[in-house]
């Protein structure tokens, strides 16, 4: 009776074993897929990659995308392009044959390893849309590490000039820029703040010329302030000067919220950074758990709900996506997610359903690096906008989610990437010992107009520009 | 000279009893002095940590600790850089979100961890010690509080840090174990 228990506990070890070593990819290895497939990639000279943002100019299709800084066995890699090492910095891509991506030029960041360097941040604006910009210009807002902000001209994209720079400070992070007023949310953490991240408000209607309109946080935060420190922010988006509201996330796996704020108050409020002026324009907070934080805070106002579409009141909801960082690896932390938030009554906002990858359908615990979400696309271009979200999903690549009900959002299509020979180490500590597996680790993803998806890893595996098929395509509405 | 002798002595007395006095004020409570306690606060972003008591007895005035790692918390590059991120990170807030620093904070070394110390004022007769320190990525958090003085608080703190079972302790958490 032993022997048999002994031999069936031999097979269950054996199986489960078998099973998580399955689950770790390979060099080779097909890339996993459900409805979306492969179009084109690029290497992106196997530097780190955080933001991509895809513009429209001149009739082609360009990529821009951020970077953390080095690692510890390249801090900076060769740019092929000049032969040179370079800390990471921004790619320029033209992805106007998604199939052949063409890589355009490499601007260096900040000297500094992991998320020490780089220039993570990306956000591009025509000079046409801002109120006092050089109508030919093509301006690519981007922080420089952890300790500026810069405005380059990239209408020549391959050749691109730097327009401005607002510096001293001590941890950029992602901004957001309305190119219809030039009104920027830099998150930025001036020196006298008692948090790494808040916002500094500027104007760059004029790129040449910033003006800083204020700075902003929450109470507790400010210079002067003594107490318990309110979480620091992630980021912002802005619905503009029409929607007249800045959804602000904080946190980034822990002690998250999302922040509803008037933009009109915000902008033109009293400045100084007093408690009762920076409570001014808050319309509402929502915490998350104190085990989840909030990266990404994605507006969807007015959307129509069809399951409601018989309701007399209440038939089109204003949702927020909330989407978290998972930081740690291989699951040593609660589980980072997505949430939908109903904010149609803003001082009661409720969160109403969340997306996770089950755990169990690809064993991610097990396959190195990061496991959880981190970001989704943030175009709001109609081809996917209140459709289909696309969430950053680290070793679980990216995923596919129809979001039409958001009180019922379900996975309709994913990509998990190949690893390559540029991929990176991910390691976890036992017995005081670094244990390292490589695993794709799908950072950030972007959407164009033509409905292309563009994912990029942190862990040096480049760009993967990917594009739906079957079911996933007919719930976009695509032919 | 016959009658000086008396004073002397008198005096001799009084300075070893101030000494004594001195001494016991200065000196580390003993570890055995420390008893552990559940941890008291209600559950947060991070996981619980070991919490502990030592009696007036023994550290002179009621003193509580409270330790936990806070594991991916921590600047890689610069650890714990300046007091703001003490006041951030240190958990003080958990005993009392009104607390006022006494004065700039210091740099301290805790279990081979370099970081800084800050001493702080509660409601009331309160005093909080906060130190952060860090390894890699990772960050050891550890709150005090006890009232009076708080160079006595800080002293009680520090020595109970250093004992080798504490120590032992913080490696093995800020490895996961």
């Amino acid at each position: 009776m032993g022997g048999r228990v002994t031999a069936v506990c031999c097979t269950f070890l054996v199986v489960l074993l078998a099973n998580a070593a399955s689950a770790q990819q390979k060099i080779g290895d097909p890339p996993e897929a459900s409805n979306m497939k492969l179009v084109g990639t690029n290497d992106l000279q196997a530097r780190s990659a955080y933001q991509p943002t895809i513009h429209h100019q001149d009739n082609s299709w360009i990529a821009y995308i951020g970077h953390h800084g080095g690692t510890d066995d390249i801090p900076d890699p060769v740019n092929p392009m000049t032969g040179k090492p370079e800390p990471n910095g921004t790619s320029i891509v033209d992805v106007t044959d998604p199939a052949h991506p063409k890589y355009l030029r490499h601007i260096p960041g900040q000297e500094g390893r992991y998320e020490a360097g780089g220039a993570q941040m990306v956000r591009i604006c025509d000079g046409k849309d801002l109120p006092k910009g050089d109508r030919n210009a093509v301006y690519m807002l981007r922080t420089f590490g952890s300790e500026a902000h810069e405005i380059w001209d990239v209408a020549d994209p391959a050749n691109p000039v730097l327009i401005t720079r607002i510096g001293g400070l001590k941890d950029t992070h992602k901004n957001f820029w309305e190119c219809s007023t030039g009104i920027a949310y830099l998150v930025s953490g001036a020196p006298d703040w008692r948090t790494r991240r808040m916002t500094q408000i500027y104007d760059l209607s004029d790129p040449a010329h910033p003006v800083k309109i204020r700075d902003f946080g929450l109470p507790g935060q400010e210079p002067g302030a003594t107490g318990a420190v309110p979480t620091e922010l992630h980021g912002p988006i802005s619905t503009g000067p029409k929607g007249n509201r800045v959804y602000f996330g904080y946190g980034t796996n822990k002690g998250g919220f999302l922040q509803i704020v008037d933009r009109d108050k915000l902008l033109n409020g009293p400045k100084e950074p007093t408690p009762d002026n920076l409570t001014f324009p808050e319309i509402a907070r929502m915490p998350l758990s104190a085990m989840n934080g909030a990266h990404t805070v994605f507006p969807m106002p007015d959307m129509p709900i069809a399951e409601f579409a018989r309701d007399k009141d209440g038939r089109t909801r204003d949702i927020v996506m909330i989407v978290d960082e998972a930081i740690q690896n291989e699951c040593g932390e609660a589980r980072q997610m997505v949430w939908f938030a109903d904010v149609t009554t803003e001082a009661r906002p409720m969160m109403i359903s969340s997306y996770t990858v089950p755990e169990v359908s690809g064993a991610f615990c097990e396959r190195g690096g990061r496991f959880g979400s981190h970001s989704s696309n943030e175009s709001m271009a109609p081809v996917y906008y209140k459709k289909l979200a696309f969430i950053a999903f680290f070793n679980a690549g990216v995923r596919a989610l129809d979001i039409r009900d958001p009180y019922h959002p379900r996975e309709v299509g994913y990509f998990i990437p190949s690893i390559t020979a540029a991929t990176d180490k991910r390691c976890v500590t036992i017995d005081g010992k670094d244990r390292c597996k490589v695993a794709i680790q799908t950072n950030n993803v972007e959407t164009d107009e033509r409905g292309y998806i563009y994912a990029v890893d942190r862990a040096n595996t480049g760009l993967h520009i990917l594009e739906l098929t079957d079911a996933a395509r007919a719930a976009a509405g695509l032919p | 000279m016959m009658r000086l002798w008396p004073v002397i002595a008198a005096m001799f007395l009084a300075l070893g009893g101030l000494s004594e006095v001195a001494g016991y004020e200065m000196a580390p409570p003993r570890a055995a002095a420390w008893r552990e306690i559940a941890w008291p606060f209600p559950r947060d972003g991070w996981p619980a940590g070991r919490a502990f008591r030592c009696g007036t007895v023994e550290c002179g005035a009621e003193v509580e600790v409270y330790l936990r790692p806070k594991l991916g918390f921590c600047n890689c590059d610069s650890g714990v850089a300046d007091d703001d991120e003490v006041d951030r990170v240190a958990d003080v807030d958990m005993i009392s979100p009104r607390f006022v620093p006494l004065r700039a904070g210091d740099v301290v070394d805790v279990a081979d961890m370099h970081g800084r110390i800050r001493a702080y004022r509660l409601d009331g007769s309160r005093t909080a010690i906060g130190i952060a320190v860090s390894h890699r990525c990772d960050l050891m958090a550890v709150a005090a509080q006890g009232r009076g003085d708080a160079a006595r608080v800080q002293r009680a703190t520090l020595a109970f840090l250093g004992s080798q079972e504490i120590r032992n302790w913080m490696t093995a958490a800020l490895e996961g174990r």
